[in-house]
This record gives structure tokens, C-alpha cells and sequence, in this order.
């Protein structure tokens, strides 16, 4: 299905269903977000045959560019409108991720929703996302960063472990 | 106190892992529990680093939360980050491990007759 070893890129395609004659076509926009351009394509084409009587065959697409991030070195809240089929149904999810980007955000959600609720990318639908202020934040896991005197210790702090001392004479000292 | 070094904004952080491994930058922001917004000089420029791709130093600076680069790198030199850096035991180490691991066959082999066989030392000297 969708192959994501990367972090998403976001793309914003525009589409039409093909012209019969001088007939005025609707033109419409979609955002993706997906691993390459070929799957967002056919992302686009799978929601536009939900949402409107188009098919990849009668249709075209007109423009096809890849967003670039903006402020990637500002932290931010997103906050994630998700739709996703769990086994036994359809639900829909609000989801907050801390990130830099759009593109990362929507990455830790994929990952998320697949480690959280075994939620294949084929079976997510992102909704909306939209960067969210501090205050408006509604999860706890995000809104523990929001201090401004935020400090912690890294109490035990294990890195990888040296294989050429697996039996030493005394126990290695862990801290940082 | 237990701890002394902190993940906190203004903690500088020598990079032990990863592109910038041997550079050190100072805490900006945080993204998360296991991710920091770091700056440093233009070696590294602003990035988001993970934990632990990053060892922490003694040396702390005064700045306020997610500031500009310029700000980060006005208080490095006005604290003399540098300077302290490099009297860190971090630095040391790893300065010498990669002067170490720069050496040619024929340095390593002067080291090796240094150490253990003072006469071949001395002909090589010749």
C-alpha cells in the first residue's frame, strides 16, 4: 500500500474532470499528504471519487506541486482532524502532535494512529490540520511543554550498549 | 542536588550522534520528550536533533525560550562558550579519538615502537 520509511510530503493537486465540448468543467483542490508524487495521485483520485461523480479516467489532473514547510526550525502545535476504519467501524479522531512541520506532524500521526490503534495508512483519512496556539491545546502530553522553565534530568540515562564490556567488574555509571 | 545537568533551554550539548557528531550547540527549544530544537555557530545551524544523538555539558547560557540565531550566538560569545567547550572532557576525548583515528600506518607504527620497543624508536628517529 503506502510504503512511509520517510517522513510525508505534502502536495496540493488540482483536478478536473475532462471537458465534453466547450462544456465549463469544476475545478477542484485537494491536499495530500503522501510518501511520492504517484501516490498522491491516486490519493486524489480515490477522494474525489468519494466526494464528486469523477474517475481517474474522465478526469485530469491540472497542477500538482509539492508545499515546502514554512518556519521548519519553529516548534508548533498541530492540532489533526483524522478519520480512520477501525475493525468493527468508521470514527473520527482529534489529534494533537508537537513538530516543526506539517509534513512531520502528519508523519508522527500515521505512525501514532498505527501504533495506538494498528491503523493501516490505506484506512487514514486526514481531515484538517491546523497549527493550534498553546492555549488552545487540549492534550496533556502537549501541553507539558508548553513551560516556559521546562527542565528535566536524564535520570538512568542507558545509550547504546559498548557489546566489549558485557561482563565488567564494576557497574557502569548511567549518569549523564 | 542529585542532577546537575539538565534538558532545559541554554544547556549546551556536545552531538555525539549522527551529521554533526563532534559540534556543539546549545538548547533552544523542545519538541518533545525526546527531541530538542538545537542552535550553535554555522557548523550546525538551527535543527532538531534527537536525545540521544546529544551528551550534556556543564555549561549553561542565558536565553530565552525558541530566540533567534543571532541572539543564541551573541550570548555563546559573550559567555566564551567556546573556550569552556573545549575544556571539556567531551571534547577532549572525542578530539583525540578522531586525531587517533586520522593517524597513517607509519604514525600508529611510531607509537607502537614508542611504547614497547625503545630501540626501534630510536631508528626510526635516525
Amino acid at each position: 500500500m503506502k510504503f512511509k520509511c520517510a517522513e510525508l510530503k505534502e502536495f496540493e493537486i488540482v483536478g478536473r474532470p475532462l471537458p465534453k465540448g466547450d462544456e465549463k468543467m469544476p475545478v477542484y483542490k485537494m491536499t495530500i499528504f503522501a510518501p511520492d508524487e504517484i501516490v498522491a495521485k491516486s490519493r486524489f483520485w480515490y477522494f474525489l471519487r468519494q466526494l464528486k461523480k469523477v474517475r481517474k479516467v474522465n478526469g485530469e489532473i491540472l497542477r500538482m506541486t509539492e508545499m515546502s514547510n514554512s518556519s521548519p526550525t519553529k516548534i508548533k502545535n498541530f492540532g489533526i482532524w483524522v478519520r480512520y476504519d477501525s475493525r468493527s467501524g468508521s470514527h473520527n479522531m482529534y489529534r494533537e502532535y508537537r513538530d516543526v512541520s506539517r509534513t512531520g506532524a502528519i508523519t508522527q500521526c500515521y505512525r501514532d494512529m498505527a501504533a495506538r490503534h494498528r491503523a493501516r495508512p490505506h484506512s487514514i483519512q486526514i481531515m484538517k490540520i491546523e497549527v493550534v496556539k498553546a492555549a488552545d491545546t487540549k492534550r496533556p502530553v502537549i501541553k507539558q511543554m508548553h513551560d516556559s522553565k521546562i527542565k528535566f534530568p536524564l535520570p538512568h540515562r542507558i545509550l547504546k550498549f559498548n557489546k566489549k564490556s558485557i561482563f565488567v567488574a564494576d557497574r557502569p555509571s548511567t549518569m549523564q | 542536588m542529585l542532577y546537575k545537568r539538565y534538558i532545559e533551554i541554554g544547556r549546551v550539548c556536545f552531538i555525539r550522534l549522527g551529521d554533526d557528531i563532534g559540534k556543539s550547540g546549545v538548547i533552544v527549544d523542545l519538541v518533545d520528550q525526546k527531541h530538542l530544537l538545537i542552535d550553535g555557530p554555522d557548523g550546525i545551524g538551527r535543527k532538531v536533533l534527537r536525545l540521544n544523538q546529544v551528551a550534556l555539558t556543564d555549561i549553561k547560557i542565558n536565553i530565552p525560550r525558541g530566540c533567534k540565531t543571532k541572539t543564541v550566538r551573541t550570548a555563546m560569545a559573550k559567555e566564551g562558550v567556546e573556550a569552556k567547550l573545549a575544556a571539556t572532557s567531551l571534547v577532549k576525548k572525542f578530539a583525540a579519538k578522531n586525531a587517533k583515528a586520522q593517524l597513517g600506518d607509519f604514525a600508529r607504527f611510531k607509537i607502537f615502537a614508542g611504547n614497547s620497543h625503545p630501540e626501534l624508536a630510536q631508528r626510526i628517529a635516525q
